[in-house]
């Protein structure tokens, strides 16, 4: 065979080889494209993340400053960050005196879809008695947190 | 211990309250049969405690009231949760 022959040859086996290589090459399937879609992620479970007790609460419903200190003419905010998602929670608190007398008791029934903030607030015309307070946040008749603050002159 | 002569603190004229931005439950959808006498006000009335929903009950039941003045005895309408 003369050289040109030879290199015509050579061409198309070359081009036999690269169609074929082709041909067998599979493609990979595009990732995640397997099989089965991958299961959601399951709901986070409801929860108490944190209470916050100050003199003022913004549009997000939690404590802008948190203090543990008030005067006697302040309104109290005790504000209930919460996370996941539930039907129906009812959020309850409990506010006591140093001495033991439960200072106002109140509760909010919520139907979060994610995270969430509660505030309690309690004011007292006459002004608070100086002393030592507690507030205490319960979901569903069960303890979750308390706060401890002061009222001072 | 507490000294039995110091008065107890007087809590009585507290005032409270509260908010949250999550959302309260949604009540479950209810059915009423209408009766005589009945107006979509007045069924809204019984359920919401509000006159003013019965564009809700309408809503509804459009399918059944054509006019939301002209309700039937024997309808029976979707009354949707608050």
């Amino acid at each position: 065979m003369h050289a040109h022959g030879r290199r015509v040859f050579a061409l198309a086996i070359g081009l036999a080889a690269i169609t074929s290589a082709g041909c067998k090459k599979e493609t990979p399937p595009p990732q995640g494209e397997t099989g089965a879609a991958a299961p959601a992620p399951a709901a986070p479970e409801f929860s108490v993340s944190g209470v916050e007790v100050g003199k003022q609460i913004g549009a997000d419903k939690r404590v802008t400053t948190p203090t543990t200190t008030f005067a006697p003419k302040d309104t109290i905010y005790a504000s209930v960050a919460t996370e996941g998602s539930a039907p129906s929670k009812v959020i309850a608190a409990k506010w006591t005196f140093q001495d033991g007398q439960v200072v106002k008791e109140a509760a909010d029934t919520i139907a979060p879809t994610g995270p969430a903030a509660t505030e309690f607030h309690i004011s007292k015309p006459s002004g608070w008695p100086v002393g030592k307070y507690k507030v205490e946040i319960s979901v569903d008749g069960s303890p979750a947190e308390s706060k401890d603050f002061e009222v001072k002159k | 211990m507490p000294d039995p002569k110091t008065p107890k603190a007087d809590f009585s004229d507290v005032e409270s309250g509260s908010s949250s931005t999550a959302p309260p439950p949604k009540t479950a959808d209810q059915t009423y049969t209408v009766v005589k006498g009945d107006s979509l006000s007045k069924i809204a009335k019984r359920f919401y405690g509000d006159a003013q929903q019965w564009r809700k009950i309408y809503e509804a039941n459009k399918d059944q009231i054509k006019n939301p003045d002209l309700i039937y005895p024997g309808q029976t309408f979707n009354i949707p949760g608050a």
